[in-house]
């Protein structure tokens, strides 16, 4: 289809103007720098508490509360319970990252499966499968997460279940889409007509092949999550404080907005960086794997 | 005008809707059943005892067998009748109307706004790709999606309601006691839910418009009959990406309700979202259930008006050829 053709023209008609090897490292600067930014996030919030002298999150004393950033022994201060707002900002940013990469492998896992199934046997499988998932793509997802979060009551695990409610039926989607425009290729054709069993096909042959775009998605889909397990904590419904999560403490930092802004800032830029982190190499990604 | 096929088209979407609607209302009472503890036990409180917690239950009905109890509410909702709220004891339907009209501005407004900038921008930007304009555009539009709208949200009052106080930094005021008044106090709202919005409009539609003057062929023989830049761009290029541009925005809708709910929260607006989220914490099923279904009806209805809108701007569709 020319549709199709055409981003791929347009692409090589602004590559020409730049030399191959800056072209080159362009793209790869494309990558590596969200992939390094992640790489310090994750290294901040999972490796850094267990070897720098990071005081405990939550816990802390009253009598050092509302310290100003540069304090000695608190790098941004303290908050108005005293306690350390750069150890919280790191186990914080620890919560919401497993959060959303349980979200994600749980989209992955049995959203991806899901809709590769649903595409590769097609028929009445394929029509149920797709209604229900039209239902969950109806419902107002933010909805059904408040209302799930609210049932089970607030704690990571029932952010991870609620938050999946939704992640489950938008990789499903993808990965059906995925999984159609494969089976009119040859090698598909083939692998059918040589008798290969489903198993096999969906295996070796469907999962390599949508892999990259739903890894693309996943990339993606941890800024949505990251977001979305804000605003569930902001809300209150999402990982109770004490335990600090990035959420609940840009919803703390509100209370006192005006008078301490830091607070809610703080939080807020290590969601920001995170997230662009995220979205930029998802972007990157799907670039590299769209340009060949 | 919209000949026949088309409307056949719309029956058949109409159609289509109904199966959603009535899966979401089952989906929603079953997760709302599935809540442990009902709203017998949260009206009377921790200290009722379990015959009075069974006499009220008795009272509401919420002891009969949940596909009854489904079957009645449906009833009652096809006739216009939401039920009533648990909490307040009013029929839900008098709370939903007003709630709505505030809802309704605040996000008519963020799509003003939104696509108001967002076209010229886009199109700006797609005359003259890779230059200035173009970069700052991408550059803020990339930077935007990955913000949080409630950390946007705060920003914003932070800078123009605690810092400047330019604008009031919550609570809402009728359009019926101050036109000014109601437009500042929305204001702030509508710009936290729009920014996003605008971002992820400006980045589809710039890119699209890029696309199209540098690939297709139309556009190529536009430009060698002699047409104008500005003339293709917006009689050939931008009249086709309006066709994405529509589909997005109608997709943009379910998210957007939930961006109602927090943007409400934190602006303290009488608005759906702020009902929905209080029915949430006082468990008040009936309420949410009326919230959810009218969020549902909304998204269908949106979806399907974007195809309403493909039909009326494709002629191919219009005329029913394929």
């Amino acid at each position: 289809m020319a549709v199709t053709e055409a981003p791929a023209s347009s692409v090589l008609a602004v590559d020409e103007t730049a030399p191959a090897p800056a072209r080159k490292w362009l793209r790869s600067l494309a990558i590596g720098l969200p992939a390094g930014l992640l790489v310090l996030i994750f290294g901040a919030c999972f490796v850094l508490p267990l070897v720098a002298p990071i005081p405990k999150p939550t816990g802390g004393d009253v009598l050092s509360s509302s310290l100003p950033p540069f304090s000695p022994g608190h790098l941004l201060g303290t908050d108005p319970n005293g306690n350390d707002i750069f150890s919280r900002i790191l186990y914080g940013g620890r919560s919401s990252l497993i959060v959303a990469i349980s979200v994600n492998l749980l989209g992955l896992a049995l959203g991806g499966s899901l809709g590769a199934l649903s595409a590769h046997f097609g028929g009445a499988v394929d029509t149920i499968i797709m209604r229900v998932l039209d239902v969950f793509i109806a419902f107002p997802s933010l909805v059904l997460t408040l209302a799930v979060a609210q049932s089970l009551g607030p704690s990571q695990r029932n952010t991870i279940f609620a938050l999946a409610f939704f992640s489950i039926p938008a990789f499903a989607r993808i990965s059906r889409a995925a999984t159609l425009r494969l089976r009119e290729q040859p090698f598909m054709v083939a692998a059918k007509l040589s008798g290969t069993s489903t198993w096999r096909i969906l295996v070796r042959h469907i999962a390599p092949n949508i892999g990259p775009q739903l890894m693309t998605f996943a990339m993606l889909g941890m800024g949505i999550i990251m977001i979305i397990e804000g605003a569930l904590s902001f809300l209150g419904l999402g990982i109770p404080p004490p335990a600090p999560s990035w959420g609940n403490m840009i919803a703390q930092g509100q209370l006192s907005l005006s008078a301490t802004p830091l607070l809610v800032v703080w939080p807020s830029l290590a969601l920001f960086l995170t997230v662009i982190g995220f979205n930029q190499l998802g972007e990157a990604l799907r670039a590299r794997w769209s340009g060949r | 005008m919209l000949g026949s096929p088309s409307l056949r088209l719309v029956g058949k979407r109409l159609l289509m809707a109904v199966p959603i609607v009535l899966g979401v209302s089952i989906l929603t009472f079953w997760v709302l059943n599935l809540i442990p503890g009902n709203a017998a036990q949260q009206l009377l409180g921790p200290e009722a005892s379990p015959d009075q917690i069974q006499q009220l239950e008795e009272e509401m009905g919420l002891n009969r067998p949940q596909v009854v109890r489904y079957l009645d509410w449906l009833g009652g909702a096809v006739h216009g009748d939401l039920g009533t709220s648990l909490v307040s004891r009013q029929p839900v339907t008098d709370e939903l109307g007003p709630r709505l009209a505030v809802s309704g501005e605040v996000v008519g407004l963020a799509f003003l706004i939104s696509l108001g900038l967002a076209i010229p921008v886009s199109l700006l930007a797609a005359r003259w790709p890779n230059r200035m304009l173009d970069r700052i555009s991408m550059v803020v539009s990339t930077t935007g999606l990955s913000v949080a709208n409630y950390v946007f949200a705060l920003l914003l009052v932070l800078l123009f309601a605690v810092q400047l106080a330019w604008f009031p930094a919550i609570g809402y005021t009728p359009l019926s006691e101050s036109v000014t008044g109601n437009l500042r106090s929305l204001a702030l709202p509508a710009i936290a839910i729009a920014f996003p919005l605008f971002c992820f409009y400006t980045r589809f539609l710039r890119s699209d418009l890029v696309d199209q003057m540098q690939g297709e062929d139309y556009i190529m023989t536009a430009r060698a009959k002699g047409i104008g830049p500005w003339q293709v761009l917006l009689r050939h290029a931008f009249r086709n990406s309006a066709f994405g541009l529509i589909t997005i925005v109608g997709l943009n809708l379910s998210t957007l309700i939930g961006a109602t709910v927090i943007i409400e929260q934190i602006f303290a607006l009488p608005g759906i979202g702020q009902m929905l989220l209080q029915a949430i914490n006082t468990r008040d099923f009936i309420v949410v259930q009326a919230c959810v279904i009218v969020f549902a009806i909304i998204t269908v209805l949106a979806n399907l008006l974007a195809d309403l809108l493909y039909a009326v701007l494709d002629p191919r569709i219009r005329y029913g050829s394929n």
